[in-house]
């Protein structure tokens, strides 16, 4: 496998950028400063030092000169001489190579001999000359001066170690100047990238907002002509889109609601002629018989397309009531169907309760069940798992299964199952399963299919719902979300066992 | 004499199948067209079931609710284009006792309506008076009275009082209460339940806002204390 190295976001390469060229000009910066100031502060030290010298010099040659010269004289004298520096050096008999010379030191430990060799030669040559070195980690300059006529060679020697000392402190003062300056135009990159990409982060806000169904979302008006084209095309867009989606919205749901009227009073009309089906002639009674079929899976569509427009048209509210999960969706199941549905519950969800839209929840029950009643030869089981702070409902059929790559496209409308090429006695509007996942979605839950975890052969349609309290529009003085821990709910009275009335239309 | 029912829509071939669909059930049927035809009709001749769909051209459905409800403790039943919009409450508000939504099947009107005729001349759960501090029931003459003074139910109304009286201190569900009074059974909608209590409390409490008699109970629901 190849390795491809996480390229970096926008805002840290800018960041990176500012940073690195901080870095190189106060980098240069400083380096340039040092160098000036180390050379201009050697150079005015060998100067003054050099006036020095020749001043020293001449004296020490005016008392060789003088001729007298008691003991230790010279040494006395070079003491004497006004200088800087640390040591002074005195040696006699310079070109008289058979006698060693003669040498007088003082305020320094070093001998003449411990002077650079090239120094030392430029000097015997007759050459005054100045020389920087280090002798035992201590930086030293030498002044030098040949006192020809008197075969003598007068030495000052300077210890720089004042002068270095300052340069390290100005060093280190540079280098720390130079990361601060580093530092400050990183940060100058990240607030410049942060300013520069701030209306960016706001566009994608907005067009994850509109991704997200709020369709209304605009940009606020730009005073940066920069921005300004930016935020009026992409506020265009927006408005586009939304009347794009709003129109087609507004079809479905006016096609849905003009078929109403005309539905109503045919439904209405064949109910009237079934109460008269015996008086019909057979062919008639069959005719009749299909019309009243089609009649109500018309119904079933347009209801399904109605409320399948509500969700595109975001009108769409939970009504919520505290359920007793395994009870309710008992219920449901008997709504559903006239088969016998066990619902199965594990020991964390028998006393289950959620807060659910009941109209809702019993419309994802019966469709899931007449999906595997249509394609699976009917539900198995409908099973409740209790996890945390989540709850599956399980819908478990023996059919053929659903292959992995067919299952998101399932709860597509109008989707059919792979098996259903022809219509047969297929009463269904084509919208079920879409519906189960806007129903569930709206709850703030999901749905998912799984193959049956026993290895036969069979899908689970599995809904994930929260099983806290949910928060729902309350604005009809209906009693509030459960307080789960009120008594136990053998205080309520018995709900009724009787023949439930449908719950689509109340 | 026969059940007299009003219909009030003002599409002429929806009336006439939901007339036919309802004279099948042996019941009359009289039809308007629009508000202000229903209103004269139901002064001339009090229907026991009235049957409007809100949206009407000139008054609307809420505003013929509201006039009937000014004089009459018939039973109505509205028609609404959608479960979950809040037109079925402002016509719960209005004083309208059930809802349906349109397309509706005529056999689950005809069982409304009988719902709301059982409910008319049921024979009441509670035989004795009660008294609760200043309110009392006296079921047989179907007559309530708060601090001496008759209040005027309607027979919904009165009907989900005597249910909460028939065991004071008792809460009674939502589902319970749908289905004892309006014929429903789990499936139905709370709301039903929800508004008529609040118009109920309208009438019998001194301050509906702080009701003392018919109180809610968070999550469970309803009951009536002593």
């Amino acid at each position: 496998m190849r390795f491809r190295p996480r390229r970096l976001g926008l805002r840290a390469r800018i960041t990176l950028a500012f940073g690195l060229g901080s870095l190189l000009l106060s980098v240069a910066l400083s380096t340039s400063t040092w160098a000036f100031t180390r050379q201009s502060q050697l150079n005015q030290r060998e100067a003054e030092q050099l006036d020095t010298v020749i001043r020293n010099a001449g004296s020490v040659r005016r008392q060789l000169a003088g001729g007298a010269r008691p003991e230790g004289w010279m040494r006395d004298h070079l003491s004497s001489l006004p200088t800087a520096a640390a040591g002074t050096v005195l040696r006699e008999e310079v070109s008289t190579s058979a006698n060693p010379p003669t040498i007088a030191t003082a305020g320094t430990r070093h001998s003449f001999e411990d002077v650079p060799r090239s120094l030392r030669q430029t000097l015997e040559g007759g050459s005054a000359a100045t020389m920087r070195y280090r002798i035992a980690d201590t930086p030293m300059l030498a002044l030098g001066v040949p006192l020809i006529a008197e075969d003598a060679i007068y030495l000052e020697l300077v210890d720089l170690s004042d002068l270095e000392h300052s340069l390290d402190l100005l060093a280190a003062y540079l280098a720390g100047a130079s990361g601060l300056v580093t530092l400050a135009g990183a940060t100058l990159g990240w607030w410049a990238s942060r300013r520069t990409l701030l209306p960016l982060t706001d566009v994608g806000l907005a067009a994850h907002a509109i991704a997200s169904g709020r369709l209304d979302t605009r940009l606020e008006a730009a005073h940066d002509p920069d921005l300004a084209v930016l935020v009026s095309s992409f506020n265009e867009m927006a408005t586009a889109l939304q009347s794009r989606i709003e129109r087609d919205a507004r079809f479905a749901s006016d096609v849905s609601h003009e078929l109403r009227s005309p539905l109503m009073t045919l439904a209405a009309s064949a109910e009237v002629l079934q109460t008269r089906r015996d008086e019909l002639p057979p062919r008639s009674q069959s005719a009749l018989d299909l019309l009243v079929d089609d009649v109500n899976r018309f119904q079933q569509l347009v209801a399904d397309l109605l409320e399948i427009s509500r969700f595109d048209s975001g009108a769409a509210h939970l009504q919520l009531d505290p359920v007793l999960l395994p009870e309710f969706l008992s219920r449901a199941v008997a709504l559903a169907t006239h088969e016998t549905i066990p619902v199965l519950t594990d020991g964390a969800s028998t006393d289950l309760i959620v807060s659910v839209d009941k109209r809702r929840l019993a419309q994802v029950v019966a469709n899931l069940i007449d999906n595997a009643r249509k394609y699976a030869g009917g539900a198995t089981a409908v099973r409740v798992v209790h996890r945390g702070d989540e709850v599956d409902i399980v819908v478990e059929d023996r059919g053929p299964g659903i292959d992995e790559a067919d299952r998101a496209r399932v709860f597509d409308r109008f989707s059919r199952g792979a098996g259903a090429g022809a219509r047969g006695s297929d009463t269904g509007s084509g919208l079920g399963l879409a519906l189960v996942a806007e129903h569930v979605a709206l709850h703030g839950g999901r749905v998912s299919i799984d193959d049956r975890p026993d290895g036969d052969s069979g899908a689970r349609f599995i809904v994930t719902l929260p099983a806290g309290a949910l928060d729902g529009d309350d604005d009809d003085g209906r009693p509030e979300a459960p307080d789960l821990s009120l008594p136990d709910l053998a205080d309520v009275a018995p709900a009724p066992s009787g023949a439930e009335t449908p719950g689509r239309a109340p | 004499m026969g059940t007299r029912i009003l219909t009030v829509e003002d599409d002429e071939r929806i009336r006439t199948a939901v007339k036919l669909a309802l004279e099948d059930e042996g019941w009359i049927v009289d039809e308007a067209d629009n508000g202000e035809e229903a209103l004269e009709l139901f002064a001339r001749h009090p229907s026991d079931v009235v049957l409007i769909d809100i949206m009407l051209p000139g008054i609307d459905g809420f505003e013929v609710c509201r006039s009937i409800r000014r004089n009459s403790d018939v039973p109505i039943v509205m028609v609404t284009a959608r479960a979950d919009t809040h037109d079925v409450v402002a016509g719960l508000e209005a004083g309208a006792d059930d809802y349906l939504t349109k397309p509706f099947a005529p056999k689950e009107l005809s069982a409304r309506i009988r719902a709301l005729l059982r409910r008319v001349r049921a024979t009441d759960p509670l035989s004795a008076h009660v008294r609760l501090g200043d309110l009392e029931i006296i079921p047989d003459e179907g007559v309530v009275t708060r601090a001496g003074a008759e209040v005027h139910l309607t027979k919904t109304e009165f009907r989900l009082l005597v249910e909460l009286a028939s065991s004071p201190g008792r809460v009674f569900s939502r589902e319970v209460l749908l289905e004892r009074v309006w014929g429903y059974g789990y499936f139905g909608d709370g709301r039903l339940v929800d508004v008529h209590i609040r118009r109920l409390r309208t009438k019998v409490e001194a301050d509906p806002a702080n009701p003392r008699h018919v109180v809610t109970v968070r999550g469970l629901g309803y009951k009536l204390q002593p």
